[in-house]
């Protein structure tokens, strides 16, 4: 015993004499260092965070095939001019009927039939029922299954799918590869015919080539009710047959009941639209891949069609771009001085090539933007974004010729170059032994050929959202010394605990959020027909009164309170920045570009975020300056406000008194279309919004 | 009868233990084809061609051991159902009538492999799944597929390395499972392979260096895959041209690599392997020796055999080897006919021709019979 006490005093004597201060870690030094310099890391890191995000156009990369076994155009295409004359023959055939029986799509729906069981195709029709999207608070994520069937379906309106499946002769059945053309059987133009006669004349070689892996499935889908519902309905039925007997199946002369025919595992889709004129020499092959809530196929699919397009079949390909952006001048300035920089760097040394002309940068970023709104929207751009909901790589390919469509020898041409194309991107997939998996699920596209990968974009995020936690932390150190030195009693100055009424007033205003959430649910239960506008109305008002209560009701919420009541400004502040913190991060893991753009918005604004009062006291230009901007960031910050910026920015015109109403309506597609955005909207950038306007009038 | 036994022994083992003086008495080939999946096909048809040029040159097939790990006759994406293809000619089916596939599919390990090498098979492995070679054994390896700095990739699962072949032929050469053994390798980086052999008699050629790739030679647009490697078109080019009595040497084999046209250098080693490569015909491992014995009764031989070979056949197997190569050295002729047993009949013919031979003038000899030909004419006509 003695001696071990003799050891402690020993020890105990050492670390008095050796170090008396433990040295903290590198790490934590370097985070001391700076939370203490936030102000200045906090313009950086945002400043950063922008120019990383400008200059990603710059940082694109080539796309390249990633799966071996895909080996795109290593086959020689086996159409043939029969093949051809089989679709043309179709486009013929279903435009004689059009013209001598007006209105009956019920005949063309079999004349399609016909076609695809004269190719020796297993043909079967499915009756679908156009509505099915209902915003149900509880079904926002869940799976396509939330179509439940109506039970008192009226046979006044339904849509029927024509489907027709060609089994691979040697294949093992386990897995087939999906090729839907939306055609509007009553109105449906000229054009759209012809994405069915290039599909038949590909069905029509398909059908007797012995290389078939996976069984081709061709879905003819009715889009008088859009595009995406009868995909959807089908793709439903496909992968979770309902047992129940549907009320639709005895709608109609024919009864479609028990021959839904299935494949296996859908390997991939290709979604056909042919439309309108191409406004170039060449014939245009736009490519839509955005699916719901920013998911995208898998990158080499795009890759594929791409190659293909471009280097056999002579398109010109094309995504979608922001037109508007292409004749900004500031960006062309932007792009101006990344050429004369990467101009400089070459100079210097020869192999830096990062400098790309204003052009292409301009293209870029036009691109880029449309990828990141596309992505951020959370909408479907097509009726592959059904496929994609049931985790199958899909695309639509938009073809627009450069001829007009009564033209005949143009049009056997381009048969032949549309459904080679096909046929090339079919070879490819079948050659697939596994789901599509090498290549990039997360990416943004800046043309077809370039991409810019998850690790490349995430930097910008991360740059913009680093000083949250940063000026958090000094704000909390700042406010707590602030509140010791005005309070005298000791029982106070429980350290740990002075963030807790801070946290109160970001929670209950986090709920309200949520709650301003859910009520459009209960606004539709609403009888009676309302416009869009006044249901915004009934959603405004509902929601003003329910934060009066909110404030009325937690006393130290309300920034009308006195000054005693009420927390320190700064320590409430560090709260709500970290609440817009975690809010952010955890938006970018479902969708990245609804966090980006949403980063962009919210980060300054809650930086800036500071009470009015005091700096109109103070009368100096630099804080006075800082209060007018946070003012002016928090206009802007306003959903509505930001939603009618973003329709004058992408030139829909500017929009007059029915913005409440386009607002309702644009919510109302989000939620419709089960979009994470509206989440976010709603539960975080509602009430930390709402938190900077708190800290924007506090009395203090 | 004990010491008779004893010194019998000792000359068995004097006899094998020095493996240079062991004649060389069989072929055997072992093909390998290590990479599956549809994209891959030229592999399968790489080892296919070379599985027929060697049977095509004499080795037989139950000395083939054929290991292919994917079946692309039968694949469903296979334009022509239950055919194989080097060439976009479609001229040569290589997936013929007579093709014996001895590992296929997922039997085509690395275990399986250095188990084929070493021998050390479970009871259940049938013959025909063994290599049965000996201490006389001239055995060709040759592998395709996916390989990389000292290792080859086996069913995009495993992979064997360097030191796993060395070893596996060290142990080969310890069990005296060959005489000579050639190793062709086709695949990216081939030459890293033989890094760490060691074992003497073994002769390495790979398809490219280190930090080199091995190409296809081209692609077919009908089957929509590369069918060939360039380094074995080139070596199939060169046996196309051989048939099985022509004696082309190693060398000439070796020479005939163009690094333009490969588009990777190839590599051979060859200081583990004494005789000179240009004396070494290329059939010494591409095709057989076949052993003739000449027999007058099948029965009567092998009595012969059984009887009196066991005590003698230490030194003649000695004193013929060595004649073996002086032969060998002297007329590079691939197809050298060594007879260890002689049969009666055979024995008498020798006896006679080496009587024969101890004529000093054969012309008087034979101008005598023609006289005495004459002679036995004239009387007979004059009795008659």
């Amino acid at each position: 015993m003695a001696t071990e006490k003799r050891n402690k005093e020993e020890e105990e004597v050492k670390t008095d004499d050796g170090s008396p201060k433990i040295k903290p870690r590198p790490i934590v030094q370097l985070g001391i260092f700076l939370v203490a310099h936030s102000p200045v890391f906090s313009v950086v890191f945002s400043a950063a965070g922008v120019l990383a995000l400008l200059i990603l156009p710059l940082l694109a990369k080539n796309t390249y095939i990633s799966e071996n076994a895909l080996m795109p155009g290593s086959a020689r295409s086996m159409l043939s001019n029969r093949d051809v004359s089989d679709g043309s023959k179709l486009v013929k055939d279903i435009k004689n009927y059009r013209l001598n029986h007006e209105g009956q799509g019920v005949e063309v729906q079999k004349l399609v039939g016909k076609y695809m069981s004269e190719m020796v195709a297993e043909v079967y029709y499915q009756k679908f029922h156009p509505e099915g999207n209902q915003f149900h608070p509880l079904h926002f994520f869940s799976g396509p299954d939330s179509y439940t069937l109506l039970d008192n379906v009226s046979c006044a309106s339904y849509g029927v799918n024509v489907a027709g499946i060609i089994r691979a002769p040697r294949g093992d059945g386990k897995e087939s590869i999906v090729l839907v053309t939306p055609y509007d059987f009553i109105n449906g133009g000229d054009y759209e015919a012809l994405s069915l006669g290039i599909t038949s004349t590909l069905f029509s070689l398909l059908a007797r080539v012995t290389w078939l892996s996976k069984d081709i499935i061709w879905l003819v889908a009715d889009s008088r009710y859009g595009d995406y519902r009868p995909v959807a309905a089908w793709l439903s039925e496909y992968h979770s047959p309902s047992f129940k007997v549907s009320d639709l199946l005895k709608c109609g002369e024919r009864n479609t009941a028990d021959n839904f025919r299935r494949a296996g595992t859908v390997a991939a889709a290709l979604v056909l639209k042919v439309d309108g004129r191409s406004e170039r020499f060449e014939d245009t092959l736009s490519i839509y891949a955005e699916a719901s809530n920013g998911q995208m196929p898998n990158l080499d699919l795009i890759n594929v069609v791409n190659y293909l397009a471009v280097h056999r079949q002579g398109f010109y390909v094309k995504v979608e771009k922001v037109v508007s952006l292409l004749s900004s001048s500031w960006l062309k300035i932007i792009g101006e001085i990344f050429e004369a920089v990467g101009k400089l760097a070459h100079t210097l040394n020869p192999d830096w090539n990062f400098g790309i002309p204003v052009a292409d940068y301009l293209e870029g970023s036009a691109t880029l933007a449309s990828s990141l709104y596309s992505q951020a929207l959370g909408i479907p751009t097509g009726p592959h974004g059904a496929f994609r909901d049931n985790q199958v790589d899909a695309i639509t390919l938009k073809v627009s010729p450069r001829f007009p469509p009564d033209s005949k020898t143009r049009q056997h041409d381009f048969f032949l170059r549309g459904a080679r194309l096909l046929e090339g991107t079919i070879r490819s997939v079948n050659n697939l032994l596994e789901k599509f998996h090498q290549s990039f699920f997360l990416y943004l596209l800046t043309s077809p050929s370039k991409f810019i990968s998850v690790g490349v974009y995430m930097i910008a995020f991360a740059l913009l959202v680093a000083p949250l936690p940063m000026v958090a932390a000094s704000l909390y150190i700042e406010g707590c010394k602030a509140l010791t030195k005005s309070t005298d009693n000791p029982t106070e100055n429980l350290k740990s605990w002075k963030w807790l009424d801070a946290a109160k007033q970001v929670f209950a205003l986090h709920l309200f959020g949520f709650i301003v959430t859910l009520l459009p649910y209960f606004i539709c239960q609403v009888p009676g027909q309302h416009s869009p506008s006044n249901r915004s109305i009934m959603w405004g008002t509902t929601s003003s009164s329910l934060l009066l209560i909110t404030f009325a009701a937690i006393p130290g919420c309300s920034p009308f309170t006195s000054r005693h009541h009420g927390t320190h400004w700064a320590v409430l502040k560090s709260v709500t920045i970290s609440a817009a913190f975690i809010g952010l991060c955890l938006m970018s893991i479902i969708n990245f570009a609804t966090a980006e753009i949403g980063a962009l918005l919210l980060v300054p604004t809650c930086l800036m975020a500071q009470p009015i009062k005091p700096a109109l006291r103070s009368r100096r230009i630099k804080s006075m300056l800082g209060a007018f901007c946070s003012m002016v960031l928090l206009t802007i910050g306003f959903p509505v406000m930001f939603f009618a910026i973003s329709k004058g920015l992408f030139g829909e015109g500017l929009v007059g008194l029915s913005l409440g109403g386009e607002f309702w309506t644009w919510l109302e597609s989000l939620w419709a279309w089960k979009s994470a955005t509206y989440l976010y909207i709603g539960m975080v950038h509602l009430p930390c919004w709402l938190l900077c306007l708190c800290i924007l009038f506090h009395p203090s | 009868m004990k010491i008779v036994i004893l010194v019998m022994l000792l000359c068995y083992s004097f006899a094998f233990s020095s493996g240079d003086t062991t004649i060389h008495t069989n072929n055997w080939a072992v093909l390998v084809c290590t990479s599956r999946f549809w994209f891959n096909y030229r592999h399968m048809a790489n080892t296919l061609s070379l599985y027929r040029t060697v049977k095509r040159l004499g080795i037989p097939d139950e000395r083939i051991i054929l290991m292919l790990a994917d079946d692309m006759a039968c694949n469903a994406r296979n334009e022509y159902p239950a055919q194989v293809f080097n060439n976009e000619n479609h001229k040569l089916n290589l997936y013929g009538d007579n093709v014996e596939v001895d590992y296929r599919g997922y039997e085509v390990t690395v275990e399986n492999f250095l188990r084929v090498l070493t021998g050390r098979h479970e009871n259940a492995v049938p013959r025909s799944k063994r290599l049965l070679s000996d201490e006389g054994s001239h055995i060709l390896l040759y592998m395709t597929g996916h390989g990389g700095d000292e290792f080859l990739k086996f069913q995009d699962a495993e992979e064997l390395q360097s030191h796993d072949l060395a070893d596996a032929v060290k142990q080969m050469k310890e069990k005296r499972r060959f005489k000579e053994l050639m190793i062709m390798v086709d695949t990216c980086q081939a030459a890293t392979l033989f890094n760490q052999l060691q074992s003497p008699g073994v002769l390495a050629i790979g398809s490219s260096l280190k930090g080199e790739n091995s190409y296809s030679h081209h692609l077919d647009s009908d089957v929509g895959v590369s069918v060939v490697d360039r380094f074995t078109y080139y070596t199939l080019a060169f046996f196309e041209r051989l048939n099985i009595y022509d004696n082309a040497s190693l060398n000439s084999l070796f020479r005939s690599y163009d690094p333009k046209l490969l588009m990777s250098t190839a590599y051979y080693r060859t200081d583990l392997y004494q005789p000179h490569l240009a004396e070494v015909p290329v059939t010494n491992f591409f095709g057989s020796v076949m052993e003739t014995i000449h027999t007058d009764s099948v029965y009567k031989a092998f009595s012969s055999k059984t009887s009196n070979n066991k005590i003698n056949s230490e030194m003649p197997v000695n004193q013929l080897s060595e004649h073996d190569e002086l032969q060998k050295a002297n007329i590079p002729n691939d197809e050298l006919k060594t007879e260890k047993q002689k049969c009666p009949y055979t024995q008498m013919r020798v006896d006679l021709h080496e009587k024969l031979e101890k004529f000093e003038n054969v012309d008087t000899v034979v101008n005598l019979g023609i006289a005495v030909m004459v002679f036995v004419v004239m009387i007979s006509s004059s009795l008659l």
